[in-house]
Parts: structure tokens; sequence; C-alpha cells
């Protein structure tokens, strides 16, 4: 295998480093994945494939070996898959042939040794923990899989998540292997799936304990113990795989599904449904090459570089929660103040999540209700098997609901989800800061005070740190940690370490009117409610946001946090920014006569139960009364309401309100939905060209229609976006 | 190590008792004790790690729990580490398990005791009669499709009748009486009518919602949501067999439920089917204030004693005669005694019995009577037959309830005690604590 040119990490080993050969007897040799440069988790990179390689020449040249066992440096550690930062560097076409074409050869090489290849070794990958992407694709090019029985064990092809299809032969392996249907489950969904439901679906052929993992794959390699491989059914096999007709309806079953939840705008599970659907119908030598032309492109596709990027931004999220290059001090005893739907969500999620919880709240209805939505949503996990019965008991238990300021002298955190008043959330800290430990964390989710206000007056502000979720709680990814002017590194840590045990990414804003998602929110839904002021319909907005990649129009969104709560935001917004967070008063009529929202069946829209007692959108409200004559482009209406939220980016980035600009991008993606697939707002505004972003905002701040308005400056470019404009520079490097 | 230290109920708390079927119907038994037992650590603040053991008392754990206690301490939060045993001494079991505590500490065996009673009487099963068990093994040995059917036409109607659980649970294999017929037997000993035990019942209920609407109770009380509460259910304030209610007449109307037609027991003036859940912290004093925590009420002595299973309502009396000779005291310098009432007419025996000086001489062995059990000293706060009997948690309900009571009036000594089926009785003296 040739490397030149190749990408590699720095600190890329000699050659034969990376893989053990371990000849157990002349029968038998162990190949145990260990490189050097990976001490922590091994990656499938260019001098892992090249060693394995070498290795391969070394053993097909033995004359009387005819078992082979492929493992990682411990049962429980295989490779984490090929390598994703390489992956984020490739914009080569050629090369990314290469590295495509170089890694199939390799499976090939390791498939064609093997007995089902034709060849005489029996081969077995005795693989477990997390086997995702090309770890997966080696252990399929394998005689057979064992597959280390293991909670921590994930197995799959998670490649579409990436922007991209398995490229080593995974589209054509693994359909052979489980027939089409459960392959292209595995490739399109990304999902990896726990040790049995590998075993059921016929990915791997035996699952066995971590401790025995190795033992067991040998005596099968050697023959000694029986494995019956999971076969497809011959009826199966020729009936649904081989048939083209069958295929046909599969195929546009898959594709419909796929458009509902993609919209379009990711091309790689579309590629990959192609080629996993013809793959039994193929030779294999075809196959892989019609993978191989399928991957290129998308490797190299804006879209894999904005979803790497986005992979990359969370993985650095899981370090705000270390100190001192360790993992900070756990936080088990936690409270939540306040049993509403804020607090609630809270309480639940960290229920669930492991860590006991205080629920506090005066109204016992509120803490009745909370208790039965926690009981609802843990059975719902029962029944669809996303948890154990005695798991959702033990989740049940940690939620303790209470009506005095007792039992807090073991409490380490207490978050507070009260009215939006300073006074009030200042005595409540206060009285659970008295009552809680010296040092205990005091946080607080409000999202339009300060939390540097909050702290003054408390006795030790370095304790108080913002906290801030967003709505519902359990769905909602991102949780901006607030780092007010006292706030010290630990407190700062463990918050965001809570944050991570909660499932959430955390991204540490400062301490800025509506930090840094409700920030930018604020001038992108007040434009939209601007356009419906002037006459467009609020469906067609919401229509051309949602196909620029937004999960939501900002119309429905509005509903969806209700009118008031996002004029209180709006309104705090222009408090601290003045006329470029000017709002418009258009909804006041609205908001007057109680539509609020959803949550009153009816706000932008009106909505009415559907028979699962959902509220569903009908129509427009026929209250706004306008007969919406405004034709308006969908690019005009994208770039009236996304420039408003990328203008205000720029400016939050130029404040330092978050540390850089993969950081900003992260958050608007896991706060707002902002489309995923153009990499945040920084990344589409790069793709777009700085310059022309400038002179489009340029364009509109000059228009007739903004020209005279109050909020001229929202569309002012910011002073940051000038200075790259000059050169077309761009914010994500 | 043996301490001298006194021994104490260093905290309490319990749930709200429901009559069976009622609020806690969907609960389950280790969900209600590691609730009342989660807060009560939480409340306290002491590191679970510290306990020696968890204790519980049940007398019918649900199936799948037989070691009841080892559920509620895990549920409870308390780390693996910490053991946990169940005790059984029928409806004294969660005073069993505060003794058991006793034992222990006394013996140097550890010195912080996590102690519970806890009942889901709601939750007492049917069970298959053993024809039908007969029936079942046969369909699961058949193998051969003849054979099964050979099996399944052995099935007769006979086989769907069930055995309820609760009932035979409540009667005495050794002399074959239930409960209620042991009290029909003391009334008819002690010459107690029907009018007396309704009006013993009445006065139960009426004194209940004078401590209940006082916040007498509501100091002992958590309230509690029960686990698969409804959407429409809440959580529950307060005992719920108080009946505010009650009358004389309203008593008169019902049937003598065990003898008819002339027995004096009623549903109306006996305790009813009852869940609920109490937890104690038994260490002693030298712990508690090393813990601080200011402890309940003191333990001075306690005793176990037999008696006759046909008269098995008695208990109370030779009892407590060995737990006041134990701690030095007499029934005179009791200033509140809980009696657990498991029937009025059985309550008002004891009373008797306590007095008379023949009782005294032919079976406690002793010159003179214990004494009088003045009618005020008696269950202040009502007892069993407005609040309701779990049956393994009361023992541990009427500590705590009397504990609580020497505290909020200032009564330097006083007494719990009940009866056991099968012909027992238990007794603990308490001497208050500031609190």
């Amino acid at each position: 295998m040739n490397v030149d040119g190749l990408p590699q990490p720095d600190n890329a080993p000699a050659p034969r480093t990376c893989w053990r050969i371990e000849r157990v007897s002349p029968e038998l040799a162990r190949l145990v994945l260990d490189p050097p440069h990976r001490p922590k988790l091994a990656v499938l990179d260019v001098p892992t494939l090249r060693d394995l390689d070498l290795a391969l020449a070394d053993l097909s040249d033995e004359e009387d070996l005819r078992a082979l066992v492929i493992t990682g440096r411990n049962p429980l550690s295989f490779a984490g898959g090929a390598d994703v930062e390489a992956i984020g560097t490739v914009t080569d076409v050629d090369l990314a042939r290469r590295v495509v074409a170089e890694g199939q050869e390799l499976f090939q090489r390791l498939y064609k040794l093997s007995k089902s290849g034709g060849g005489k070794l029996r081969t077995v990958a005795a693989v477990g923990g997390p086997v995702p992407g090309g770890a997966c694709e080696l252990s399929l090019a394998c005689d057979y899989i064992v597959l280390a029985d293991d909670p921590k064990t994930r197995i799959g092809l998670p490649e579409v998540k990436l922007g991209i299809i398995p490229g080593w032969g995974g589209t054509q392996r693994l359909p052979r292997r489980t027939g089409v249907p459960t392959a292209l489950d595995l490739i399109l969904g990304g999902k990896l799936v726990v040790s049995r439901k590998a075993l059921k679906t016929g990915l791997v052929d035996r699952l066995a304990k971590p401790e025995r993992l190795v033992e067991i794959a040998e005596k099968i390699a050697l023959g000694e113990m029986k494995c019956r491989k999971k076969k497809r059914g011959f009826l199966k096999g020729v009936l649904v795989d081989k048939n083209p007709i069958a295929g046909a309806i599969i195929g546009s079953q898959a594709r419909k599904q796929v458009m509902k939840q993609t919209r379009g705008h990711y091309p790689a599970p579309l590629e990959a449904l192609g080629v996993t659907l013809r793959a039994p119908r193929m030779k294999l030598s075809a196959g892989l090459k019609a993978e191989q032309d399928a991957v290129v492109p998308l490797v190299t596709s804006p879209v894999t570089k904005a979803l790497v990027g986005l992979f990359f931004g969370s993985e650095a999220a899981k370090k705000l929660g270390e100190l001192d290059g360790r993992k900070a001090r756990k936080i088990e005893r936690a409270a939540v103040v306040g049993a509403g739907t804020m607090g609630g969500g809270i309480a639940r999620k960290m229920a669930l999540s492991g860590v006991t919880v205080r629920l506090f709240d005066l109204e016992p209805k509120a803490l009745d209700a909370v208790e039965k939505e926690h009981s609802k949503d843990l059975a719902k996990r029962v029944k669809r098997r996303r948890l154990e019965k005695h798991a959702a008991e033990a989740a049940y238990d940690r939620l303790e609901p209470t009506r005095e300021l007792i039992g807090t002298s073991r409490t380490e955190f207490v978050v507070e989800a009260v009215a939006e008043r300073l006074d009030v959330k200042r005595a409540v800290l206060g009285s659970w800061g008295a009552a809680m430990p010296a040092g205990a964390i005091l946080a607080t989710n409000t999202s339009s005070l300060s939390v540097d206000d909050i702290a003054e007056g408390l006795d030790d502000p370095s304790r108080v740190v913002g906290m801030h979720f967003f709505n519902p709680v359990d769905k909602m990814p991102l949780v901006e940690i607030v780092r007010g002017k006292h706030t010290s590194d630990e407190v700062l840590a463990r918050t965001a370490r809570l944050a991570l045990d909660l499932g959430k990414t955390p991204v540490v804003t400062s301490d800025c009117s509506g930090f840094l998602v409700n920030r930018l929110l604020g001038p992108y839904l007040d434009e939209s409610i601007r356009l419906v002021e002037s006459g467009v319909n609020p469906e067609r907005i919401d229509k051309a946001l949602v196909e620029f990649g937004m999960p939501m129009g900002p119309c429905e969104l509005i509903d969806e946090v209700g009118l008031d709560i996002a004029r209180h935001a709006g309104d705090s917004l222009e408090r601290a920014y003045g006329p470029r967070m000017d709002g418009c008063l258009y909804l006041t009529k609205l908001l007057d006569a109680g539509f609020l929202g959803k949550k009153t069946m009816g706000g932008i829209y009106t909505y009415k139960n559907d028979k699962r007692g959902r509220p569903k959108k009908v129509e427009v409200n026929p209250r706004l009364a306008a007969n919406f004559e405004r034709e308006m482009s969908h690019a005009e209406i994208v770039d009236r309401c996304v420039l408003a939220f990328a203008n205000e980016a720029i400016r939050a980035l130029d404040e330092g309100v978050v540390q850089d600009a993969a950081t900003l991008d992260l958050a608007t993606v896991f706060g707002t939905g902002f489309a995923p697939f153009r990499g945040g707002v920084l990344g589409y505004v790069d793709s777009v060209g700085t310059s022309r972003i400038a002179e489009k905002l340029k364009a509109i701040a000059t228009s007739a229609e903004i020209e005279g308005a109050v909020r001229v400056q929202r569309f002012e470019p910011a002073p940051l976006l000038l200075e790259k404009a000059k050169n077309d520079g761009k914010f994500r490097s | 190590m043996t301490t001298s230290s006194p021994i104490v109920l260093a905290a309490g708390l319990r749930l709200p008792q429901a009559r069976a079927g009622s609020a806690y119907q969907t609960e389950d038994a280790g969900h209600l004790g590691g609730r009342v037992a989660r807060e009560l650590l939480a409340r306290t603040g002491i590191d679970a790690a510290q306990i020696d053991e968890v204790i519980a008392g049940c007398v019918g754990p649900p199936h799948d729990q037989a070691n009841i206690a080892r559920v509620i301490g895990l549920r409870a939060g308390v780390p693996e580490a910490v053991p946990a045993q169940t005790v059984a001494r029928n409806c004294a079991s969660g005073m069993q398990a505060v003794t058991t505590a006793i034992t222990k500490i006394r013996a140097g065996e550890g010195s912080l005791f996590l102690c519970l009673g806890v009942e889901v009487m709601s939750a007492y099963p049917l069970i298959f009669n053993q024809k039908a068990v007969g029936w079942f093994a046969g369909m699961m040995k058949a193998r051969s499709a003849f054979a099964k059917l050979g099996a399944m036409a052995k099935f007769r109607p006979a086989m769907l009748a069930p055995r309820i659980a609760l009932t035979e649970g409540l009667t005495d294999p050794t002399c074959g009486l239930i409960m209620g017929k042991t009290a029909e037997n003391l009334g008819r000993d002690f010459g107690i009518d029907r009018e007396t035990s309704d009006r013993f019942a009445l006065e139960s209920h009426q004194r209940a919602r004078v401590a209940r609407d006082s916040g007498r109770l509501g100091r002992e009380i958590l309230p509690h949501l029960a686990r698969k509460a409804r959407s429409k259910d809440a959580a529950l304030e307060h005992d719920n067999g108080i009946r505010d209610e009650q009358t004389m007449e309203a008593l008169a109307k019902l049937r003598p439920y065990f003898e008819k037609p002339d027995g004096v027991v009623t549903v109306g003036n006996a305790c009813g089917i009852t869940d609920g859940a109490t937890a104690l912290l038994v260490t002693t004093e030298e712990r508690a204030n090393a813990l601080g925590l200011t402890p309940l009420a003191a333990i001075r002595s306690h005793a176990w004693a037999g008696c006759d299973p046909t008269r098995m309502g008695l208990g109370p009396v030779f009892a407590s005669a060995i737990a006041l000779d134990r701690a030095g005291t007499t029934l005179a310098d009791m200033g509140a005694v809980e009696l657990n009432e498991a029937f009025a007419t059985q309550v008002l025996a004891c009373q008797k019995a306590f007095a008379s000086d023949a009782f005294a001489a032919e079976h406690l062995g002793r010159a003179s009577a214990l004494g009088e059990l003045p009618d005020d000293k008696l269950n202040p706060n009502g007892g069993a037959i407005a609040l309701g009997h779990p049956v393994g948690a009361t023992g541990a309900r009427l500590l705590l309830t009397l504990a609580h009571e020497l505290q909020v009036n200032d009564h330097e000594l006083g007494l719990a005690t009940l009866c056991i089926g099968g012909g027992q009785g238990g007794a603990v003296v308490l001497e208050r604590r500031a609190g």
C-alpha cells in the first residue's frame, strides 16, 4: 500500500507498529490493533491501514496458518472507525478516491484470505465497545463476527451522520449478510445498535462475554467450536433481495422516508439507498466500484465538511466539563426550584440521567403534575424498550418532590426556574445558598436577566452561574452555561459536566442580554413578523426558511415559544441593545385577544387537536385580517431573516460572547436548529462569501423599506464582517 | 463494643395511611417504603453509608420482594454495601424492626439503623387453589399434543375459586379463628357491649379529626402521590380513614361482621384494611448528637409476651407489664398510651384487664392490677379505627405518634403497645427528649 500523499496524523508511528501479530500456535494467529499514537481509542487512519496491509502480507506467507482472529487491545476497545479528522481535510476528489480505494482493496485482501472469499484462513473478528463505521466494515470482511456482550458495545454504520456513506465495502457486505431491509435500516438511519440487536439482525454471528471474547473467537477460528452463520433464508434471499420488483418497492418506500426526513438537503442517504439496494444483484467487485463512485463526491462535499465540523465542535464541547485536564467532580445531588414546565423538565431529565434531584415548589399540584409526567414518560420509555423497568423505577425514585426548603444539607447544586423577576430569583438563590453546604453551586435558568445582577448581594458570587436550558428540555440538545464576572472555573466546569451528564451539549457564553441563542433569534423572528405585517403570507415565510434548512419556520416557532414569551424576550433585548433590536408591535392585538400561540390553540396560526389530542396547525389566524398580497421570493425572505440573524451573530462573535466561530456555529445548530448541513450560521456566511453577505446587508439597509426604520442598524454590516469582507476572508478556517 | 448511651428514635416520618383500594391502590410496597426512607435520609442529612443496617417490618411483602427491606434500602439510595433484613411478627412487625435494632445496638452490632414498617394491603393477592396449581403443573409437564389435550381436559370449574390471601392471613391457623372472632371472645369475657364499642370507635374518629385539623398529625406526615397515580389523582395529605361525619346512629346500623346476629364487632368499630409506611432512625443518643440530630424520644424499655391465641387482643397487657417493670416505672407514670385499635372491643378489654386485680393475679402473677388507664391518656389522637392499620407498618407508626405526643404535650413518659395475631403482645416505653 502506497501511503505517499495520503492524509496522516502528525504523530504517525513507524511501519509495523500499529498491529501486533501474536502467534498462538502454528495454525492460529491473533492480529491485535494497538496503535501507539492513539493511546485512548484506536482509529483506522492511514498508518493503521498501512500496517494491516503489511501484517496480512506477512501472514499470507505462512504455510500452516489456518485461523486468524482480529481484535482490539481489549475486548471493549477495537476502533472508533475511520479517521474523521482526515475526512474533514480531504477536498481533492482524486485524493478522496485513493483513500476509498486503498481501504476497499485492503479489506478485499482480508476477504480473499478468508474462507468465504476463497482463501485458506477462517477469519473471525472479535470486537466490542464502540465498533462504528470502518471498524464495522473491517469486521464484515471476516468470515465471522463475535461481538462482546456488554452494555458498552455499539456497532453499526453511522457514516450518513457525517454526510457520507460507508465506503469500505459496508454497503455491499452488509446487505449480503443481513438482507436488504435490515441493511437499509442500519445504513440509512446511521444508528449504532446494542449487542443483542446486532445478533438479532444478523449483523454479527455470536455474542460472548468480554472476558471470554477472544478465547471463543479463537475456538471458532480453529473449528473447535461451531458457530452457525446466520443465513438469509433462500426464499427471502431470492424473493426480496434479488428481486428487482421487490427492490423497486422497498426503494421507493425508503426514498419517501428519507426525503421526509432530510427534505433533500442531505444527499448521502439517497446515495446509500441506491448502492445498498442493488448490492445483492451485483458482483462484489462491481458493487464496490459503485460504492466508490457514490462515496467519493460525498467526501469532498460541503455538507460533509459542515457535519464533520459540527462533530468536532461537539467533541470539543465535552472538554468544557473538565478542570485541569480531568473530568470535573460529578454532581450527584441537585435541586430544582420551581415545578413549572421548565423546572419540571429539568428535574425529570436529571432524575433520568442518574442525578438525585429535589424538586421544590410551594404548589402541591405543580409537584403532582411533574411526578405524573415523569411516571408517564418513564412508562413510555419502558414500553419502547429504551429503558428497563428497574431502571425506570430508580429514575422515578430519584426525583424527590418537596414543598419545604428542607433536606438540602447534602445538595451540591441548585438551579432555579422561577418567575423572571430579579428580586424573586435573588431571594430564591439567597435562601437556598444559605440552606445548602458552603461551595454548593447556585445556578439560574434565566433567559432575560443578567447573571451578575442576580449574583449581586449573594454572599459568594463565585458560585453563581447561568444554566440556560431550552424548551422542551428533553428534546433540545443545547445548554448555555453563562459565566458571570465572578463565576469560578470550578463552578463553570462542574455545571458543564452536569449538562454533559444530562446528555446535553454545553456552550459557555458571556453574561450579555439574551446570551447567544435568544439574542440571535430576536432579530430573526422580528424580521419574520415584519414581513407578515408587510403582507407576506406566514406560510410562505415558513416554507422559505424550511427549504433553507431550518427545522421549522419562524412564524411556527413564535407560536411554539409563545407570543408572550417572545415579546418579553424581545423587549429585554431592545432595552439592552437599543434601536437595532426595535421590536415590531404587529402581534399586539393577537396578544391582547389572548392568542399566545400553540398553548392557547391560536397565535399566528390556529390549531386544532388531532385524534391523539396533540395540537395540529390548521390555517393562518383569521384575526390577522390581511390578504397577504405581497409577493416576495423565497431568496429575499431568507436574506431578510437569516442575514439579520447572521449580522447579530457576527457582532456577538466580535464581542467575545462565545469563545470562537466554531462554538458559535455549534450553538446555532444545537440551539436554533440552524441548517446543520450548512455548518451553522457562520459556515453559511462563509459559503456565500463574506463580501457577498456584506453587500447583501448593505443593499437591505439602504432599501426603501428599511432605510428610514428605527432598526436600520440591524442590517448595517457588523464591523468584523466588513473587515473580513475586505479580502473575502472566512470566519471558519 | 457495647454502649451505655441511651438508645433513641433520632428521627421519624410517615406517609399518610390510606384505606386499601383507595389512594395507594396502584402502589408498590418497595416504592412506598423507599419514598419515606429516602425523604427521612434527606431531611436528617446523614450519609447513608454510615447506616449499619436497614430493617423493615412487613407482614405480606410482594412475592417479588421477599426481603423488602433490601428493596427499600436500595430504592431510598442507601449504598449497596449496607445490608438489609426484613422482620415479621404479624401486626407488630414495624415495632419488631425497632426492637431488633435495639437488640443489635446493645449487642454492639452497630449503632445506626434505618427501621421501617410498611404494608400495602391493597396488593394482597388472590391465590390459585391447590387443585388449580396441580392442573397447571400437569399442563407444563405434558409434552406431546395428545398429552396436552389430556391434561387440559382435567380442568374443573372448582379450580377457578381463588384463595384470598387477606382473609387467610388474618386467620390464626393454630386456633382456626379469624381475628374478629378473638375480639368477640374478649367482648364476652369482659362484658363489653355493642354501644360501648361503637362509642369508642366514634371517639377515635373525633380525636383523629381534631389532631388532623390542628396540624398535630401533620408533624409526622409526608404527603404522598402514589406510584402510577392517574391524571386526576392528587397527593394524599392525610390519613384518609378518618370519618368526619361518623355518628352513633350510622355505627348502630352496621351488622356484626364476624358473629351474626349477636356479635359486637362491626366494620365500624374495627380497624380498616390499610396501606402505609413509617420510617424511624434508631441510634444512640451519643451518635445522634454526633450526627447533629435532635432525638424525638429515648427508648426506656421494650418487651414481647405471649398469651392465649384465642384472646390475642390482650397481648398489650402481658407485654406492658414486663416493659413497665423493665423501665422501673408504672402505668400511672405514663403521660400517654398508644394502644393499637385492632378492635374497639379489644382495646376496651385491655383497659379493663389493666385495672383488674383478679386478672393481674390470675394471668400476670402479681398481687395487684397494673393500674387505671384513663380515657384521656389512651390514644389521644385517635387510633387505628380512624387512622387505619397497615399491619406491618403500625408498630412503627405507634412509636412515631407517641414520640411526637410526648414532645407536643410535654409528657415525660409514654407507652406504645399492640396485640399480635397468634397470641402475643409488644410494648415499648418511650421517654421524652427535647424537641
